[in-house]
């Protein structure tokens, strides 16, 4: 049984690890043959060392046919294209494989899902081959899931999945997070995203409701339903609630939300901007109830309420770094808002951003690979999202959009970012890799969309 | 930390060996299938997609629920819940990026702390209001510090500190939508939320 992962979604997220005694990819077919037990090897690396999956030189070539109908019924049909079309996004989400293109992969024979000819996909140049057969039948859908070696046949995965058929597209979600177990990575098919959206609000009453959605946008689910406002929504380190800042109450107040109970509590006074530790025990936020803007914390019932920070400054927007042991956040007290760090006691207070004039929002990364904060910063006029690296304190620009982006958060796996920019004019949250590739809006729903926080791994 | 490149050989030689291991050397035996659950790995020599997983929401048997319980809205209070309604108090206004009263804002406070006497049964949220330039984050903090020096000054001109609350809307719920001078000036403000 693997344990979980230490509950670590600081200012978005946890750590990747590598999951024990996964299998890795055999690409070279000259590769020297040793016949000894792997039991005596040294274990493969963590997930967190591995950037792309490189052997040889080159990326694995997936071959990823069309799911195979087990009939020729619309359900099945349907159902097959769907998952077909999710689990080729979700992994090339990653970056980290090559595909063969689809005309090649016409040009093969009919595919057998369970037993394919190996010679078809060699001819073809395919070096991992994924199959894919669904059958939709008494409202149940099940998906066989098939992931071969090309060039030995050796069978690496074999799953079958079995569920209710409404959502086809948490089939390939798990079908793809089972794939990426295979090279080492912890895939983030299934995790979530939350944001406040203002698609809610009528005619002369301006109201944002936090809505959930699936990573890659879709499966809206609304949290909260009491036409107010409602922002600045954190997730838990176990998935399980949300902190947010809800007005219903006629001031700023937090809210923990039990998103899989449909219930939520006021648990603090007046608060901004709260975020979970990594071990799910405090929740640091901003408050000026002591007649400045402070940086406090709380236990996550509400008790035990401690100031960090006591400057004539504002203080605003922690995040805590991965171990919990340090809190960043944000502060003008040295005339401009630039992000600041302390130790989660609220000593050892140093300036961490010295590029730019104004800088807020710090979201520290999971990855231990890249120790780096993602912060909003303005450049030339415009708002943006940037990295800073703790090692080198390098600055890279991560969005470079005609408007404004802003708000991000990190991925549990540290290789991706969510934020939100100013597209078609409204807000809308957009992922993006750690070095702001392969930007893509979401199609969330209507409205303004803004203030994204990307959720924890699954629970197994 | 091995940077990627110096792994690589080492993960060739794990592959090369794992997969090495479970066919036993053996040129022509059946392909090994590799099954088991989330996080466990098994190999079982022959065997064919049984293993059976039903893809679940994280919490077995949970679906992400809308909160019903939500009864505490006080939409119905009059105050800063229901956004910009017509208050008995004009808004006073900033200058960008500060929270310092202006002369012209003073002067709208001395006529509203006189209106506050003569209506001692008024309660006011002092609400702070931001223009839509910056972060989130950051205009809500200013958007404090204007509700809080507006506060001050009322609490100067006499007004029972208890009477008076406190509520940042930074950047949230701006009055003018536009993106404009006329509008950030118009969204740069404090709004009196009085119930009585």
């Amino acid at each position: 049984m693997e344990p979980i992962d230490s509950p670590s979604r600081p200012c978005s997220s946890r750590y990747s690890r590598a999951v024990a005694g996964a299998l890795l990819f055999l690409a070279g077919t000259s590769a020297v043959v040793i016949c000894r037990s792997s039991s005596a090897q040294e274990p493969p690396q963590p997930a967190s060392g591995v950037h792309e999956i490189v052997i040889g030189g080159e990326r694995q070539r997936f071959a990823l046919p069309a799911c195979v109908p087990r009939h020729n019924d619309e359900a099945t049909i349907a159902a097959c294209r769907t998952i077909s079309e999710v689990l080729r996004k979700d992994l090339q989400f990653e970056g980290i494989f090559q595909f063969v293109p689809d005309t090649l992969l016409k040009a093969v024979p009919q595919l057998n899902p369970d037993s394919p000819r190996f010679d078809d996909w060699k001819a073809i140049d395919a070096q991992i081959l994924v199959t894919l057969a669904a059958d939709v039948s008494g409202g149940n859908t099940s998906v066989s899931l098939r992931l071969f070696y090309v060039d030995t046949g050796q069978s690496m995965l074999a799953k079958q999945y079995t569920g209710k058929a409404d959502n086809p597209r948490i089939f390939a979600h798990q079908a793809a997070d089972e794939i990426l177990t295979k090279v080492q990575y912890r895939g983030i098919a299934r995790t979530k995203l939350v944001f406040t959206s203002d698609r809610d609000a009528v005619k002369g009453k301006a109201t944002k409701e936090l809505y959930i959605v699936d990573y890659d946008g879709y499966n809206p689910r609304r949290v909260t339903v009491n036409r107010n406002l409602n922002i600045l929504p954190a997730w838990s380190p176990d998935g399980r609630d949300i902190v947010y800042v809800s007005y219903r109450g006629g001031i700023p107040e937090l809210f923990l939300a039990w998103i899989y109970e449909g219930r939520s509590q006021n648990f603090s006074g007046q608060a901004f901007s709260p975020a979970f530790s990594p071990d799910g025990k405090r929740i640091a936020f901003a408050s000026s109830r002591s007649g400045n803007m402070e940086i406090w914390t709380a236990n996550s019932d509400g008790s035990g309420t401690r100031r960090l920070t006591s400057s004539t400054a504002l203080d605003t927007a922690p995040c805590w770094s991965p171990t919990g042991q340090e809190i960043a956040f944000t502060s003008d007290r040295s005339g401009t808002p630039q992000i600041w760090v302390m130790d989660s006691e609220g000593l050892n207070v140093r300036r961490l951003t010295t590029v730019g004039d104004y800088n807020d929002g710090a979201a520290w990364s999971p990855s231990k690979e890249h120790p780096e904060v993602a912060y909003t910063s303005r450049i030339e006029g415009h708002f943006q999202v940037a990295v800073v690296d703790l090692a080198t304190h390098q600055v890279r620009q991560v969005t470079d959009a005609g408007g404004s982006c802003e708000s991000p958060g990190w991925a549990p796996s540290g290789r991706h970012l969510v934020f939100s920019c100013t597209r078609g004019g409204r807000w809308q949250i957009v992922t993006a890799d750690r070095e702001g590739r392969r930007a893509q809006t979401l199609d969330v729903g209507p409205g303004n969309n803004a203030q994204p926080d990307w959720g924890p791994w699954p629970t197994p | 930390m091995r940077t990627k490149h110096s792994l690589w050989p080492l993960v060739g030689a794990v592959a090369a060996l794992a997969v090495l291991a479970s066919v036993g050397c053996g040129p022509k035996r059946p392909p090994a299938v590799v099954t088991g659950g989330t996080g466990a790995t098994a190999a079982r020599a022959g065997a064919t997609p049984g293993d059976s997983e039903t893809p679940e929401p994280p919490f077995a048997g949970a679906e992400i629920q809308p909160i019903k319980d939500e009864t505490a809205n006080r939409d119905d209070l009059g105050n800063v819940a229901t956004g910009d309604e017509a208050s008995p108090l004009a808004d006073i206004y900033f200058e960008f990026d500060q929270s310092s009263l202006t002369d012209a804002a003073r002067a709208v406070l001395v006529r509203h702390a006189a209106w506050l006497a003569a209506h001692p049964d008024a309660r006011v949220v002092v609400e702070g209001h931001c223009d839509e330039r910056g972060t989130v984050e950051y205009n809500l903090a200013l958007g404090d510090k204007r509700a809080q020096a507006t506060r001050e000054q009322l609490i100067a001109l006499g007004v029972a500190a208890a009477r008076l609350r406190t509520a940042s809307l930074g950047k949230e719920r701006p009055i003018a939508t536009g993106h404009d001078e006329a509008a950030w000036a118009r969204n740069r403000r404090a709004h009196f939320a009085v119930s009585r």
